[in-house]
Formats: C-alpha cells, structure tokens, sequence
C-alpha cells in the first residue's frame, strides 16, 4: 500500500485501537498508552509503510501484540483482572440512553471480558468492528478456522450466559 | 380496508419478521451469517419493542451496536499524539545531528595512499632483485649439469697433450744440462796440479 497519510489513515483507526486494547487489557489508562505506543511506534517505521498490504490490520496487529504484552507483564504482576474491571466499569462512559440502560451496558461488557482472550478478541472485531473472517485470521496471526471456532464457542457461551441471566 | 384489517396485516408482517429474525439468529449463534445479516440483527435489536421470545439476547446486540458507533478517546487524545510524534521528531534529529560529526584528517589517514605506493614499490624491487639471482644461480646449474662424458675425456686429453710437453722440454732441458756438464768435465779432467 503506498502513499498511507498518518493523519487520514492512521489517526482515524485510534478508536478503533482503543476499543481493541480496552477489550484486552480491561483498563482504560492502559489502553490509551497501548494506543499512544503502537501510533509511535508505527509513526517511526515510516520506510515500511510502503511495504504495509493492508493498514488497518498491520495496526490492529500491533495494537493486540503491544496489549497481550502488557497484559502478561500484569499477570506476571500478579494484579487482578477483577480490580481492573471493577475500575473500568466505574470510568465508563455512558451509554446511549435510548437503546440500552448503563446497566445493561455493563452487564454486556462484563460477559463479553470474561471470555478467554482469542474469544473476546474475535466477538470484539467480528461484532463489534464488522472485520471479516480473513481480517481477523491477519490480526490474530492464525487461520480463519480457528477465527470460527473461537467466535462459535465465545458466541455460544454468551448465549448461555445472557439466557442465563433473564432466568 | 378497515382498522381492524390493517392491524391484522402488520401483525402477521411483524411475525413474518420475527421468523426471519429468530432464523439469523440460530444461524448467527453458529456462525454462519454474514456481516450484512449480523448488521440486521443489531438493528433489529437496538429498537425499542422486541419480542419477550427475543429479549435475553437484545442487551448484546444493543451493547454492540452502541460499542461501533462509540466515541471513548477524548478530542484532545489526538493533539496528545500529533505532540508525542513532533516531539519524538525532534528528539530523532537532534540525535542525527549530534551523531554526524566533522570528518578528521590525521597524518596517517594522509599519507596512507603514499605509504601504500612505497610499499608497492618496495616489493616489486625485492621481488625483482629475488628473480635475478635465480636466474644466474640457474644458468651457472646447467653449465654444471650439461658437461658430457666426451668433454671431460677432452679436457683428459688436452692435459695430458700440455703434460707431454712438459715433459719434453724437461727431458730437452736434461740433455742440455749433461752436454754442458760434460764440456766442463772434459776441461777439468786434467787439472794443471797446483805449484807448491
């Protein structure tokens, strides 16, 4: 891909990135470093970019590898995922009113972050990003079967879960 | 048409509807729906009246929905990049120049292209000097090695020539010594004896 712009191509993905990050790293602050960290450390591989196929999945690719990074510095830690939740959810935004309650929005959240990482990495870019099956098999580095697989048991489990909670 | 039969007709539209949905949504369970009827079912789900049948699974699609079109970072999270990379920029020239520095010329550096002619200069004399004192050794070597049998009797030959020569001008030379003895013998044979 030639001629990428960092202000019209790159900057654009940051939510994008966020959103990612945040799902894997459950913070708000640490994802926001995640993001600042892979925007730098692409803006400084600019004699890449030309070699780059596909930008949003290159960045989307790093942004997972640099979140994984610190989420196995933080279990090295031995910081709990549970205190980061509890923290996250508090620093929230709100929702849209209209179409779901804060309650209910952090009920979502919260079951889809307790799936196993590739699970919720797949639920993330499949339903939330819209990506295709090959896009998400380029992000996570495996192939589009296991893309299924992950996102059918992370599916099924949410449906479990959610007829669960109506009980 | 009347009231009533309307009301009938969008009923059976809307169940129609909830057919359909609840068939995207046992395939959307298996993964088998694409990304336009996933799209349906988010939109499905982010409007207000939906089916108790249908209601367990309207806060996932609804949180997703509300999740891509969400807006987290603050608007000043881009100026806080576009500062961190000017900066990172900075700091990336100021690292360039301080590492290009001013080429030093020492005298070795030079001469080096001198020393290196000398030297080349040195080695072809040595290397020519070597070569011609192989040679004469070697010319000396055959003079030495070609000497045939036939020239060696020659030499023999030509000694033995000068030897006979030698020995007739010795015996020539002998005869001359006697004849001369013999004058004088003749002369003193009858010595005058000496008056007392």
């Amino acid at each position: 891909m030639n001629n990428i712009s960092f202000k019209n191509d790159i900057m654009p993905l940051t939510e994008r990135l966020f959103r990612l990050a945040m799902r894997i790293v459950q913070n708000r602050e640490e994802a926001e470093d995640i993001v600042q960290d892979t925007l730098m450390k692409l803006w400084s591989q600019q004699a890449e970019w030309a070699d780059i196929q596909n930008i949003e999945t290159y960045t989307l690719t790093m942004c997972r590898n640099l979140a994984l990074d610190r989420l196995e510095k933080k279990e090295r830690q031995n910081l709990t995922l549970n205190e980061a939740i509890h923290d996250q959810a508090d620093n929230a935004p709100a929702p849209d009113d209209q179409l779901i309650s804060r309650q209910q929005h952090d009920l979502a959240r919260q079951l889809i972050d307790q799936l196993p990482e590739k699970q919720r990495t797949t639920v993330q870019l499949r339903d939330i990003e819209g990506m295709t099956y090959q896009e998400i098999a380029d992000v996570m580095g495996i192939t589009v079967a296991d893309v299924k697989v992950n996102l059918f048991r992370g599916r099924q489990k949410l449906r479990e879960s959610f007829a669960a909670t109506i009980r | 048409m009347t009231t009533t039969s309307k009301n009938k007709d969008n009923q059976n539209i809307q169940t129609v509807n909830y057919q359909y949905i609840e068939q995207l949504l046992d395939r959307y369970w298996k993964c088998e729906t694409t990304l336009e009827e996933e799209q349906i079912l988010r939109s499905f789900f982010s409007q207000v009246d939906v089916p108790a049948s249908l209601k367990p699974y309207a806060t996932l699609f609804a949180y997703e929905a509300t999740q891509q079109h969400e807006t987290t970072l603050g608007s000043d999270f881009e100026q806080r990049i576009m500062d961190a990379i000017e900066s990172e920029t900075d700091k990336q020239q100021a690292a360039d120049i301080k590492h290009i520095q001013p080429l030093k010329f020492t005298w070795s550096h030079r001469l080096a292209p001198l020393l290196k002619a000398a030297a080349v200069v040195a080695v072809v004399i040595t290397a020519g000097n070597i070569s011609e004192r192989t040679l004469q050794t070697n010319s000396v070597g055959i003079a030495d090695d070609d000497m045939t049998a036939n020239d060696t009797y020659i030499m023999k030959e030509d000694i033995s020539a000068k030897i006979h020569i030698i020995d007739q001008n010795k015996s020539e030379a002998m005869a001359c010594t006697d004849s001369i003895q013999n004058q004088n013998g003749a002369g003193t044979s009858s010595p005058t004896p000496l008056d007392d």
